[in-house]
């Protein structure tokens, strides 16, 4: 991490880095943390558009046929890919080159240090898929501030991926302003030039409209929850716990499972499993939601919002959290690694990354994700997230000939896994990169530093899981993701690119900080209750209204 | 600068310049003292204007890149403060300057929402709640640093003492606080040996009532050393026939500090307060925001913090400039005031009537 994550450790921006790094494995989504999308724009750049609107504008969907998943997708889950691939017959997905060559410029974060220009897998890349990239990478953490200050200039690259969580204040507004239109190119049947970009799920492109036109080109997350109640299964096996199943019994484990004597914490933060706990709804536009008694609210004005937060500031109050967590420093992944704390949450990503990166130095160390349990034990309510997050987007008054080259390249992004193309993007150039053991690719120091780059950033195929070297992890994160997709719900919002009108656009602003603060034990209940009332006369009942009408014009996503 | 002012060929006002302890003043504050002679300078009006150019015109152009950047990376952006006035919004136009000719006006809108803004109270009453704390426990320490450091005799002490004092400045904030955390917090080394010795509990990172005095705490062990650079100087130049005169009177160390060396650092001192009470509402940043979330935003959250929050978090802009631009009108408002206190007591401050 960064000197600057140690502020915002667990924060969307730092905490959806490992998801953007391992998306090629990972089922996506936002729950969360999608509280940017509230964000407004002024005039028509406000909205939404779904429904008949919005299919004239989706590129036909024509599916991939490459390789079938040992796992199909069930319950919005990722389709999982557990037998070995034979890397000689790998199928092709680009039979031709679609780039001229033409130099392009893209603005993209990146959460690590960037590959050198000119190195082996971007020289390879380009030669591959007929691009000439010219890569611009920021820090994925300060991305916002970047992408705010490069649209407010009149020099904007040729290619930029928007991450959905920087998109708050005015930046929406601005992707409207900035950024083309790409239904000349992708509408209809004329997406079938960049078949892999075809073979994106309609909800993913529908997700891709801003402003009434398709201007984003998505990386598709999976419905299913991101958020994982991680736990050290070797240390629940080794010392007896059985893995709690309610909200009580999780407190007298953590109870019990605490020794600050020996330096174990039972847990860090708990905040993002709460919410799947209780029932709470994701920030932003997907929590709002036409309920069985037909009426429209907002995820703050249900009980069970203060109810999770109260179940976590017990939590914090009985000394089970890790004294580093509570004061937000360090890295809480290191901690759970070091076995500081037994169980945290973290984006899908860490099952596979955790188990790889401590394989050698400790092989004991087990990970596994926690069911979601309902708070007074049983069925949970979990909450679908938007089925794409991260865009890329090309600058409005961009000539043919880059935007073809830009789409060629995320078409390439796009390949599908068992394709020679996926292979390419995810490990590099074999003997370069990475190594054939045992019948599975691994990369060499060069390649884990070359490969982290961010082409996979430009666009993906449909959520799929598939790590060739540890087929086990794969097979429990969709069994995982499957188990959890049962209880999944999906809001009235769910689906819809929804652009807030700007003068609400700091209106839930500060919810976050006071979730924080509550749980910690430095905000009152009466505050959050004070923070409700004032978020309703100060806006949120009239956005209510707002919402209500964007929904009776578009119907409802669920 | 001293020297400059004490040898000046024409021999203009060298009084004022040269009283006796003056010279550390001018040394911390030569770029203050720049504009002030060329004024006073042409105030007198005695030499020509073409004969100063003639005399100074290397001087003069030497300072001229640096008035450059001044004015390009100091003045110029001071005019994009007219977004406080405004809707800002940046993406209006093709690009983020002439954006502002497009956004609309709306007065002192901005302004009046700050000032119905409990959160902008809050950090309000944190900023000064910080800055009076550090005035009285921040403020005194490097002189005291200075005096004990200038008592020690042996260079080579004297030396190893000022480099361990200085060090901590040139940590970044981020390694500070995992200082204090490592030996402080609930999972740090004072808390784990209380642990073993039955007493739990121990966690000073995360008290939000204790906080302000952590981070005066911290702002101590980070800075103090590197104050005393100033007080250092000062004392280098106080001479020495006076403590021997003062000896040869009778007079012992306390009588001596009381009656040579203090009177000696006052105009420092003076200079360094009102410099200070200038810069009260600016008592940090990072510090604050890497302790955001042990303490809580009601506890940590100060005037530039807000600001940060407000425009580059949230992406108000036009809030963020009304906010800072009060920030600065106070900021003005304090040190002409301070400025006032310390002619009052007889000292010349940053600048003269």
């Amino acid at each position: 991490m960064t000197p600057n994550a140690a502020s915002s450790g667990l924060s969307r921006r730092s905490f959806l880095a490992s998801t953007a790094v391992a998306t090629a494995a990972v089922a996506g989504g936002v729950p969360l943390l999608a509280a940017c999308s509230d964000s407004g724009s002024g005039g028509s750049r406000e909205g939404a558009t779904a429904g008949k609107a919005a299919d004239k504008l989706l590129p036909t969907y024509v599916a991939s046929t490459v390789a079938k998943p040992d796992i199909p997708s069930k319950n919005g889950s990722s389709a999982g890919y557990t037998s070995k691939v034979d890397l000689a017959t790998l199928a092709s997905s680009v039979p031709t080159r679609l780039g001229t060559g033409a130099p392009i410029e893209v603005l993209a974060p990146l959460w690590g240090t960037p590959p050198k220009p000119g190195c082996a897998y971007y020289t390879a890349l380009d030669a591959a898929a007929g691009t000439k990239i010219t890569w611009q990478n920021q820090d994925g953490n300060t991305y916002g501030e970047k992408l705010g200050a490069v649209l407010a200039s009149s020099s904007i690259p040729d290619m930029v991926v928007v991450p959905s969580w920087e998109l708050v204040g005015k930046i929406s507004s601005a992707v409207t302003a900035k950024f083309m239109d790409l239904g000349p190119y992708l509408a209809g049947d004329k997406v079938k030039k960049y078949p892999n970009l075809a073979a994106i799920p309609s909800d993913s492109w529908r997700m891709s409209i801003f402003g009434g036109a398709l201007r984003g080109i998505p990386m598709p997350a999976a419905a299913v929850p991101n958020i994982v109640p991680f736990y050290r299964k070797d240390v629940f096996d080794k010392k007896g716990y059985t893995v709690p199943t309610s909200a009580d019994e999780f407190l007298s484990w953590a109870k019990e499972a605490t020794s600050a004597k020996a330096k174990v914490w039972a847990c860090g933060d708990m905040r993002w499993s709460a919410a799947g706990i209780f029932g709470v709804r994701p920030a932003g536009s997907l929590g709002w939601n036409i309920g069985d008694d037909g009426k429209l609210t907002y995820r703050i004005e249900h009980p069970e919002y203060l109810e999770h937060l109260e179940w976590v500031r017990k939590l914090f109050a009985a000394g089970v959290v890790h004294p580093d967590d509570k004061a937000n420093t360090g890295d809480p992944r290191q901690r759970f690694t070091s076995g500081q704390i037994l169980v945290y949450n973290n984006d899908m990503s860490s099952w596979y990354g955790k188990t790889a990166e401590q394989a050698q130095s400790n092989p004991d160390f087990e990970i596994s994700g926690m069911d979601y349990f309902g708070a007074g034990g049983g069925s949970p309510t979990l909450y679908a997230g938007q089925p794409a997050g991260i865009w890329s987007m090309i600058r409005k008054d961009a000539s043919k000939e880059t935007v073809e080259n830009a789409l060629a390249a995320a078409n390439f992004a796009a390949a599908p896994y068992g394709t020679k193309e996926r292979m390419f993007v995810d490990y590099g150039v074999e003997g370069t990169h990475y190594t054939v053991e045992n019948g599975a690719p691994v990369k060499n120091d060069r390649g884990i530093q070359e490969v982290n780059n961010a082409w996979v950033l430009l666009a993906a195929p449909a959520p799929y899981t598939a790590h060739p070297d540890l087929p086990d992890i794969t097979r429990m994160q969709v069994e995982w993701q499957q188990r959890q997709g049962a209880f999944v719900k999906k809001t009235s919002t769910y689906g819809m690119n929804i652009v807030e009108p700007t003068r609400y656009a700091t209106l839930s602003s500060q919810f976050e900080q006071l979730e924080i603060d509550f749980v910690r034990g430095n905000k009152k209940p009466s505050d959050i209750q004070q923070a409700i009332s004032t978020w309703k006369s100060s806006g949120g009942d009239k956005l209510r209204g707002w919402y209500k009408e964007l929904l009776d014009k578009n119907g409802s996503g669920n | 600068m001293s020297i400059m002012a004490g040898s000046r060929p024409d021999g203009t006002r060298p009084g004022a310049a040269v009283e006796e302890p003056r010279p550390a003043v001018a040394a911390a504050t030569v770029k203050e003292s720049v504009p002030r002679r060329a004024a006073k300078a042409g105030k007198a009006g005695k030499v020509p204007l073409r004969v100063r150019w003639r005399r100074d015109r290397a001087l003069i152009l030497m300072t001229l890149p640096v008035i450059a950047l001044l004015l390009l990376f100091n003045y110029v952006p001071l005019l994009g403060n007219v977004v406080a006035f405004q809707d800002y919004d940046p993406y209006v136009s093709s690009n983020g300057i002439t954006a502002i000719f497009h956004s609309p006006w709306v007065g002192v809108e901005q302004f009046s929402r700050m000032l119905g803004d409990p959160l902008f109270w809050s950090a309000t009453k944190n900023t000064v709640v910080l800055f009076v704390l550090q005035l009285v426990l921040f403020f005194p320490v490097p002189i005291a640093l200075a005096l004990v450091i200038n008592s020690v005799i042996r260079p080579r002490v004297r030396a190893v003492a000022q480099a361990i004092m200085y060090l901590p400045h040139f940590f970044s904030w981020v390694l500070v606080v995992t200082v204090f955390q490592q030996i402080l917090g609930g999972a740090g080394i004072i808390a784990q040996t209380l642990e073993e010795h039955g007493w739990s509990g121990f966690d000073l990172m995360t008290d939000a009532d204790l906080f302000k005095y952590l981070v005066t705490a911290q702002a101590v062990w980070k800075d103090a050393g590197w104050g005393i650079i100033v007080f250092l100087a000062a004392l280098s130049a106080v001479s020495t026939d006076l403590y021997e005169a003062a000896a040869m009177d009778g007079a012992g160390r306390w009588r001596r500090m009381w009656h040579i060396t203090l009177p000696a650092l006052r105009p420092v001192i003076a200079l360094l307060l009102v410099l200070r009470v200038g810069d009260a509402l600016s008592v940090g940043f990072e510090q604050f925001l890497l302790q955001r979330y042990a303490v809580g935003a009601g506890a940590s959250e100060v005037l530039d913090t807000y600001v940060w929050n407000m425009g580059i978090q949230n992406g108000d802009f036009s809030y963020a400039a009304a906010v800072g631009l009060a920030k600065g009108l106070i900021g003005v408002c304090l040190v002409l005031g301070a400025n006032k206190f310390a002619h009052l007591l007889g000292q010349q401050g940053v600048y003269k009537k």
